[in-house]
């Protein structure tokens, strides 16, 4: 009973991702393993089809940075740095299903807040500003949560430092 | 209202008048004897449990291994505890406030760091927002070592922090705390990049999971060319050549 309710929200997902978010694939061909990779315009409005259609609870998101890597040749151009965001949703009631997709950005490019679609994204997204350093326009209180308010950089970038002095404490 | 006092001498004139007076002398020291014994046996806790040495420092306070037994309750308020027992990991962020507990607690105080994170950061010490040990930021009277350390470590500290107040009290000399060396390394089970007897499979594995992370690519240094087989005409004709096995290992050590 919960299967084939979960089985109708899997396709109800796939078919909106297709038809309204540019995804690519047959309406309902299955999605790759590590989530769909969403346009970066459509991120909020995907958050308001979701909501609307029932995925209710907004589970989490998490930011992933990428630096640039040079090419294997010297030949090879340099791939650029850019971030990764990942939003998880759930619907909720019998037969839950989880809705997650990938967002991919440059590294000067913000990302639109959730925070007016779904309230408990407000801390889940400053955590990610505070660890990775992606910005999230729009949201309405973008401070530090995990470091100290004085802290410089963003500590889950790759390039980061793992012993960076912090004075006078260490 | 605080008054500063760093500049003034304590050599009361009252004090050379009391001396005078015969037997009043042995008074006062009959009333700290008192006092002492009070300070050691109500030593007001505030717990800085900031992690799992917490959860022992609970159990020290239950009813197996009973803190009250000397006295010690646990305080919500740092301006009615005379002992901070920090138990458990400090973060940067942490340590201002901290800090800033222990200005708020009165004089006489103490302080216990309890288990290994609060005496050094042990596994944490390298991480970027750890503190290396709360001595950094707040004097330590006892190290309690241990991971966590068990109920009747604590309380062996707590005793050897009477023994520490009657010393203080007294007037005499007690030695400084310095934090505890075990002595003893851990070997790491799998050897480290660039150190002799590792596999070199390993070193390869290590490299491609480098490369599929998307991290950039490792430029080991060239490996040395493997020096030519001396000749006979090389022994022969020059100097130099019974130098050579005086450096076995490829002169590395300088």
């Amino acid at each position: 009973m919960s299967e084939s309710e979960n089985n109708t929200r899997e396709l109800a997902f796939r078919r909106l991702l297709r038809a309204q978010f540019g995804v690519e694939g047959e309406p309902e061909a299955p999605l790759p393993d590590d989530g769909p990779l969403v346009a970066r315009e459509h991120h909020k409005a995907l958050a308001k089809a979701l909501q609307a259609a029932g995925w209710r609870l907004y589970v989490t998101c998490a930011a992933t940075h990428f630096p640039a890597v040079p090419g294997k040749k010297p030949t090879d151009a340099t791939t650029p740095e850019c971030f990764e965001v990942a939003t998880v949703l759930r619907s909720v009631g019998p037969g839950t299903h989880v809705a997650r997709w990938r967002v991919k950005l440059a590294a000067d490019e913000t990302i639109d807040s959730l925070v007016r679609v779904f309230v408990g994204a407000d801390w889940q997204e400053r955590e990610q500003f505070d660890l990775v350093g992606v910005i999230f326009a729009g949201h309405p209180d973008l401070r530090r949560l995990m470091m100290p308010e004085d802290w410089v950089g963003h500590p889950l970038r790759r390039d980061y430092a793992i012993d960076t002095p912090h004075a006078p404490w260490r | 209202m605080a008054v500063n006092e760093s500049d003034r001498s304590f050599d009361h004139p009252l004090y050379e008048t009391l001396e005078r007076f015969p037997g009043l002398d042995l008074a006062t020291t009959a009333v700290d004897k008192v006092l002492t014994w009070g300070a050691n046996n109500s030593q007001w806790i505030f717990p800085m449990a900031t992690s799992c040495c917490g959860i022992e420092f609970m159990a020290a306070a239950a009813s197996l291994v009973d803190l009250d037994r000397m006295g010690s309750i646990t305080r919500g308020s740092p301006r009615q505890s005379d002992l901070m027992v920090v138990a458990g990991t400090i973060t940067v962020k942490m340590a201002p406030r901290v800090k800033r507990l222990w200005d708020q607690m009165p004089e006489p105080k103490w302080c216990i760091a309890m288990g290994s994170c609060a005496i050094s950061g042990d596994f944490y010490r390298d991480i970027y927002s750890v503190i290396p040990g709360i001595d950094v930021a707040i004097p330590v009277d006892v190290y309690i070592p241990g991971c966590p350390p068990n109920p009747e470590q604590l309380m062996a500290g707590m005793l050897r922090l009477q023994e520490k107040v009657n010393l203080k009290r007294a007037g005499l000399w007690s030695p400084p705390e310095t934090r505890p060396e075990t002595g003893k390394t851990i070997e790491p089970a799998i050897k480290r990049l660039l150190q002799a007897g590792r596999d070199e499979r390993i070193t390869a594995a290590q490299l491609d999971q480098a490369m599929s992370l998307m991290l950039p690519a490792v430029d080991l240094p060239p490996r040395p060319e493997p020096e030519p087989e001396p000749t006979a005409e090389a022994d022969a004709g020059t100097t130099e050549a019974p130098a050579a096995p005086a450096t076995p290992d490829g002169g590395h050590h300088e």
